[in-house]
């Protein structure tokens, strides 16, 4: 790791660098941040920082309070929105035991485990988000919920706002930070953005994403305005969603691609394809974590709310994108279920993973679906096979909760506390006096 | 010269080596028709190499091509011997002659080898330099200097197949190969600079910039230490810097950069004179994502920091072969002095192991009875342990810091480090097994370490072993080889550490205690000097035992040092010899039998319980010599021993304190059982249960029968008949190791007796029993809490009592715990009536819903109240997720509800009664796999806690070391910690879900 550390040392040293801050996951996929003087950074990538690993969500179990933060040279950037004042910098950390074991619950480690194994069969796993959010005014909470800062639609563009600015900063400041943007522009909703950061490796996309969110949080401050990654904000207007494209490369080739082949998909896209359609249920609670979630994918608009896959069809969970012919290596398939509060580290492990199961068992394709599924009829879909996704946050769980492959993958220690922590989260919610019932029930019982 | 006239008969060709003999008669008819007499006369010259068939029939395809050149090095017969040596022993040499029959007159004359790096250096140089010149090809470049460097090769291969004793000149040829490997490269760094100062194919540089780029190639691994195979990836790695102050040192590493990727395809890319072979960087810093090129500051922050202890010892064998050797020898002076600290850092031990275990895992287990290399007793044995004796005490003494093998063998040797006598057979069979191996890749060129399985080339080889040696004898001699490094590598690392307290017979070799403590912490013991101490103790002084421990010990220590706690297993083993003293049958079992010192190291080491035992029963070591031994007594043996016990005491005092004797005795059998993984967990179980009911039964004779007990004066066998009944895991005949016994008394009044009396005498009874059970040394615990009305209950019932008790009172809980009621004294009567009884209870016609009811919230309570405050519930072994209580609560409701009419699943054996309901039908085959699978799981994480740590625990520890333990009783490779966690909580919380959804289901 030399080169780079020496990197890192030298660039805290040239450019005056004030503080470096460590930045890791939490199970739930919030990001942590401990901030450390230059003089601590070289001992920090000798020896890791010590730090009390029960106060984090999920992180330690009381017994083993001591955790090592390693922070990854790799990851090193200077943080942009702190300007030349105070210059700060920042990189993510992999968490480890005091034995320097990876930490179980590290979700970092999660997603290394689900890569190695399917580097173990000559895969790397590449990934390509597009990322929906909302811009509002502020955080507060108007009369009529929550106020968007403009009532533009898809891919207007609205003359002198604060979307355009704000768009224009945020790329910028993401490309300073060594992640390009591929494409950026005004989503459906009122308010709502949406921007694809350029594709990369699982590992280093995830850290990008959590990146993502940090920049465009600071940029909507510097703007005045406020950022959410909330799934469904308003229920009237289109949630935000994290469509994500994927792709599987053995050495240099795309191994999703065959020449020749129905929309060029190999057998092994197919494989995975399958894998990832019979395990979808299953991963939701993961890939789809708040019980807002689910008022996203059952809230119609381009939400995926059943098992499918189609080509170009915007209604299937899985899509089949064109394919270019002259972008041999483009092949890819996008799956829509994932919502842009997921914890990026382990839904993308688990997307992985049952993916791969497809392929290591060799699961048949089922029938694409050319209709728009939405449309069909329940006993219509009921006859074609198509399952819905969980409904609801408790079902999601109930599927999660039998899962193999999602407790194998995250490893028992997070699987439990995943468990654990969703199940709180739907009894809170299942405990509240809903505005929808006073207003139904009050004055009418 | 007597040349051999064409032979007579067939068998002529025969003696001459060759296998197609009809063929061969044919086809010297050829030869001689072609070249003349030169032809016949050319057998003799066959029948010295390795493949006369093979060497043959190339004669005649040359002979074809150029009749005069093949005749005129036939004419002469040293020429034609030198010849017919390597078509018979290189396909790939001899297609190299086809290629460029100019080469041909190399065979006429002999050639020296040993001529160092610089001449080949230069002589590699020269031959490409003149083609280096604007708008020169690269593949043309390539192709001479290849050709070149083959042209070596052919003059190496000839040294080596002509030698009169080639195992001997095996040095040379290491050395010339790592030499003429080291000039093509240098050549090869010739050609690259010429391609980026003529051409701006590879770059844009100047020419100054490409003057003052100072780049060294070091070499590591056999090429650096001039041992090199036939056919190898070269390792290297690249330094570099700037030589002048105008050039940028980054701009420096730049340009190396190409210069490296140039070079490295002047070795490997396609062209028509074929690639030589691939240059390996991958052990630079980094690896794979490192940088190619560093400077040699870059490098040296590197190791200084980051470096892990194997790229220290790759380190080891580092040597410049080309390039700017200045700039190479400030390399290795800069990070020789980091190798020899090496062994000094934390995880020494741990990573030297790691590297010997690696290798042996990447061997497909078909191959590794052929691998010459890294097999058992193979070449990597003879080379760890040079290394690791370099690395262990090179740290103080630089006279063994040698690169290559034999140089460090004799250095140590020298320093005395290595017997004389180990030391030359080591060095012999290491010659014997290079040579082995430098023949078979001479074959095709074939990078391979593996014996030829086929006849065809088997024969070839034992040929060049000798011409009289025959297939067969040479797989045995190898054989017998093997047995030998292996035996070696013991008496080399491990002898020497007793050679500091005890003198060895014919022992020159003496280390200082310092240096038997270097040792001895790099094979992981932490405290070196107790453990030195432990040795002393053992191998000193004249008697016979310490004569035996002195050949023992090495091979004892390196087994002690496989298991989890070597200084614990060293002690006690010290403890169990001092025991048994000079017993001839001790010392002749550890001397003779197989395997059994093994099995005894892995037991000391690996099990607390058990050697708490050994000190109490030091002869318990007998067993080791046979593993029939090691099966549990059966329940009939026992029963007979503790009877004749009772038969021959008259004071139940001295009668009791042998049967605790037995019961000792009888535990620490089914503990080495299971530590060495003779048992199954069944086994276990069941021996330990017929243990425990022998043992009761025993004393309960004691005490009715034996003087010295509070109620034999009373006579009780006229008052009473009394009974017991084993109860829970015990009923069940599931006990582990430390579980305590439930149980329930039971006594039938006689005829006559007052009831006051039979009570009274029952209660004397049982506190006699608990007494005399008692046992300081290997506790013995009766719980009696699920007697009738539990705590508050009398201890002991009649049979009335009992009746009007479950009419009246019973809970249903009660019927539960009698499910696995299973009498184990009293008469057959009493027995006979109990269960009578106790059968209405525990198979009811209808178990009513409320009944079932109560049993869910029971046990629903019971997981919240009774887990100890703050336990984890996924890791309570007992009442946690998916443990015991949940698998044996869900088992005992389907016997209450469904025993009386599946009288099949009436048994108090949880995973018996779990297959007949699968039998009957009464759950599904899946479900009933999963929660036999946890429950066994959770029973074997209990027993291996007591018999790695002889503490009883109901939750699996956090602790590594006390997981990695009790990993390695369960028979998982070492370093499973972590893997035992997650299949516990796996198989929990699948068995988990089941439950959930049966107990709970209507």
């Amino acid at each position: 790791m030399d080169k780079q550390t020496d990197f890192v040392l030298r660039t805290i040293e040239e450019r005056g660098v004030k503080f470096v801050r460590l930045w890791f996951t939490d199970v739930a996929g919030t990001l942590k941040s401990v901030a450390i003087a230059p003089a601590e950074v070289e001992g920090a990538f000798a020896e890791g920082l010590g730090f009390d690993g029960s106060a984090i969500e999920g992180l330690a179990r009381t017994y083993e309070a001591d955790m090592l933060a390693m922070p990854d040279p790799s990851t090193f950037q200077i943080l942009p929105w702190r300007g030349e004042i105070d210059p700060t910098a920042r990189m993510f950390c992999d968490i480890q035991t005091p034995d320097g074991k990876p930490a179980a619950a590290d979700p970092r480690n999660v997603l290394r485990r689900a890569l190695a194994k399917a580097s173990d069969r000559g895969f790397s796993f590449y990934i390509h988000p597009e990322i929906e959010f909302y811009l509002l005014k502020s955080s507060q909470i108007g009369p009529e919920g929550p106020i968007p800062v403009d009532n533009a639609g898809y891919f207007d563009n609205v003359p002198g706002g604060t979307a355009h600015d704000f768009r224009r900063r945020a790329v910028g400041m993401l490309e300073q930070l060594g992640i390009s943007v591929e494409f950026s522009h005004h989503e459906g909703g009122p308010g709502q953005n949406e921007i694809d950061l350029r594709y990369a490796d699982a590992l280093t996309m995830a850290d990008n994403i959590m990146t993502f969110r940090t920049v465009i949080k600071e940029v909507a401050i510097e703007q005045g305005v406020y950022a959410t990654f909330m799934p469904k904000p308003f229920s009237q207007h289109p949630g935000s969603g994290m469509h994500t494209h994927m792709s599987l490369f053995e050495g240099d080739t795309n191994a999703f691609f065959e020449a020749g082949s129905q929309y060029h998909l190999s057998k092994t896209a197919k494989h995975f394809i399958a894998g990832l359609l019979r395990h979808a249920p299953e991963i939701t609670a993961v890939t789809n974590q708040y019980v807002n979630s689910y008022k996203r994918l059952w809230g119609g608009g381009e939400a995926p709310s059943y098992v499918s896959w189609g080509h170009n069809n915007r209604s299937s969970l899985i899509r089949v994108p064109f394919y270019k012919p002259d972008k041999g290596n483009s092949s890819r398939i996008e799956y829509r279920a994932i919502d842009s509060a997921a914890n990026p580290y382990l839904a993308y492990a688990l997307i992985l993973a049952a993916g791969m199961k497809g392929i290591e068992e060799e699961y048949p394709l089922p029938a694409e679906s050319e209709d728009n599924v939405w449309a069909l009829t329940d006993s219509e879909r009921r006859a074609m096979g198509i399952q819905p996704l969980p409904q609801s946050l408790d079902h999601a769980i109930k599927k999660l909760e039998e899962s193999e492959l999602a407790a194998e993958t995250l490893g028992e220690e997070v699987f439990s506390y995943v468990l654990a922590n969703k199940r709180r989260e739907w009894s809170e919610y299942r405990s509240q006096v809903t505005p929808f019932e006073l207003k139904h029930n009050l004055e009418s019982l | 010269m007597a040349y051999v006239d064409r032979p007579s008969g067939l068998s002529e060709f025969a003696k001459y080596g060759f296998s197609d003999l009809s063929g061969t008669v044919g086809k010297l008819d050829q030869l001689v028709a072609l070249v003349g007499d030169s032809g016949r006369s050319a057998i003799a010259a066959l029948a010295l190499c390795a493949d006369p068939d093979q060497a043959l029939n190339s004669l005649l395809d040359f002979a074809e091509r150029d009749k005069s050149a093949t005749k005129k090095l036939l004419n002469k017969h040293e020429t034609a011997v030198r010849f017919c040596a390597i078509l018979g022993s290189s396909k790939a040499l001899t297609d190299f002659l086809r290629r460029h029959p100019d080469a041909l007159s190399i065979f006429e004359k002999t050639h020296e080898i040993a001529l160092g790096p610089q001449h080949y250096r230069a002589l590699l140089l020269e031959s490409v330099a003149k083609v280096l010149q604007p708008g020169f090809q690269s593949s043309d470049a390539w192709n001479i200097l290849r050709k070149a460097y083959r042209l070596e090769l052919l003059k190496i291969a000839i040294y080596d197949v002509t030698a009169e004793n080639p195992q001997e000149i095996f040095s040379t040829v290491g050395a010339a190969l790592a030499d003429i490997a080291g000039a093509a490269i240098e050549g090869g760094l010739a050609v690259a600079r010429a391609e980026l100062r003529y051409t701006n194919d590879h770059g844009n540089f100047t020419d100054e910039e490409i003057d003052a780029t100072r780049i060294s190639v070091i070499a590591m691994g056999k090429c650096g230490a001039r041992e090199l195979n036939y056919i190898s990836d070269v390792d290297v790695i690249y330094v570099a810097e700037s030589g002048s102050p105008a050039v940028e040192s980054h701009r420096a590493v730049e340009v190396a950069t190409k210069l490296a990727t140039r070079m490295m395809r002047a070795m490997d890319g396609t062209s028509t004179e074929p690639d030589l072979w691939q240059v390996d960087p991958n052990l630079r810093p980094e690896g794979k994502s490192g940088a190619l090129v560093r400077t040699l500051d870059s490098h040296v922050a590197y190791y200084d920091r980051w470096a892990e202890s194997w790229e220290f010892q790759a380190l080891l064998k580092a040597r410049p072969i080309a390039g700017d050797l200045e700039l190479g020898d400030a390399y290795v002076s800069a990070l020789s002095p980091k190798v020899w600290a090496s062994s000094g850092r934390e995880n020494f031990v741990e990573s030297a192991q790691k590297m010997r275990e690696r290798v042996m895992q990447y061997i497909p287990a078909n191959e590794i009875n052929l691998e010459i290399k890294l097999g058992p007793g193979g070449l990597r044995d003879i080379e760890f342990t040079v290394q690791l004796l370099q690395l262990v005490h090179g740290r103080t003494d630089e006279s063994i810091h040698q690169r290559d093998t034999l140089s460090a063998l004799d250095a140590l040797t020298a320093a005395g480090y290595v017997g004389r006598s180990e030391a030359s057979q080591f060095s012999r069979a290491y010659k014997f097994l290079r040579f082995l191996e430098h023949r078979i890749q001479l074959s095709d060129m074939r990078r391979t370490h593996l014996m030829p399985t086929s006849e065809s080339k088997l024969r070839p080889l034992a040929r060049s072993v000798s011409t009289k040696t025959t297939s067969e004898q040479l797989l045995v001699e190898w054989e017998k080889l093997k047995v030998q490094v292996r035996a070696l590598h013991q008496s080399i690392f491990y002898r020497p550490l007793l050679s500091a307290v005890a003198k060895l017979e014919g022992g020159s070799l003496e280390l200082s205690s310092t240096q038997v403590e270097d040792r001895l912490r790099a094979i992981g013991f932490s405290d070196a000097i107790g453990a030195h101490k432990n040795i002393a103790a053992l191998t000193s002084g004249l008697s016979r035992r310490a004569a035996i421990q002195r050949q023992l010990l090495p091979v004892l220590l390196e087994w002690f040092a496989k298991g989890t706690d070597p200084d614990a297993a060293l002690l006690a083993f010290r403890r169990l010899s001092e025991d048994l003293g000079e017993s001839p049958w001790y010392l002749r079992m550890l001397r003779d039998a197989t395997g059994a010192a093994e099995r005894m190291t892995q037991v000391l080491s690996n099990s607390r319980l058990a050697t708490n035992l050994f000190e109490r029963i030091p002869e318990a070591a007998a067993w080791f010599e046979r593993l029939e031994d090691l099966a549990p007594m059966t329940e009939a043996e026992l029963k007979l021993e503790f009877n004749a016990i009772v038969s021959r005491h008259e004071q139940g005092e001295t009668a009791a304190a042998s049967m605790r004797q037995i019961r000792r005795r009888e535990t620490l059998r089914i503990a080495m059982g299971a530590v060495l993984g003779e048992l199954s967990l069944s086994q276990i179980s069941q021996g330990l249960s017929d243990l425990t009911a022998c043992y009761l039964r025993g004393m309960l004779d004691v005490v009715i029968e034996l003087e010295g007990s509070s109620v034999y004066s009373d006579r009780p066998r006229e008052i009473l008949d009394f009974g017991i009944i084993a109860m829970g895991r015990f009923g069940g005949e599931e006990l582990g190791f430390g579980s305590d016994a439930d149980v329930m008394f039971i006594y039938e009044a006689l005829p006559g007796v007052i009831p006051e009396l039979a009570q009274k005498t029952a209660e004397r009874i049982i506190s006699d029993l608990k007494k005399l059970a008692e046992d300081p040394f290997l506790e013995f615990e009766l719980d009696l809490d699920l007697r009738p009305e539990g705590k508050n209950g009398p201890n002991a019932r009649s049979l009335d009592s009992y009746r009007a008790y479950y009419e009246r009172w019973s809970d249903t809980w009660e019927s539960q715990a009698l499910l696995r009621a299973k009498p184990i004294a009293g008469s057959q009567a009493l027995i006979d009536a109990f269960l009578e009884l106790i059968n209405t209870y525990r198979y009811p016609k209808e178990l009513p819903t409320s009944a079932v009811m109560e049993i869910r919230r029971i046990k629903a309570r019971m997981e919240t109240e009774r887990l100890p405050q703050g336990a984890d519930p996924r890791r309570h072994t007992k009442l946690g997720r998916g443990s015991l209580s949940d698998v044996e609560w869900l088992v005992q409701l389907m016997q209450l509800q469904h025993g009386k009419d599946h009288p099949s699943i009436r048994t108090p054996k949880t995973l018996a009664a779990l297959q007949a309901c699968v039998s009957e039908g009464l759950i599904a085959e899946h479900d009933a796999r999963v929660l036999s699978e946890a429950w066994t799981f959770a029973s074997r994480v209990r027993s291996a806690s007591v018999l790695w740590a002889n503490k009883r625990t109901d939750v699996l520890p956090t602790d590594r070391q006390q997981l990695e333990g009790m990993a390695r009783i369960m028979e998982y490779p070492a370093d499973s910690a972590t893997q035992l966690e997650e299949d516990y909580l796996a198989f929990t919380r699948r068995a988990r879900m089941v439950y959930e959804r049966l107990f709970f289901a209507d």
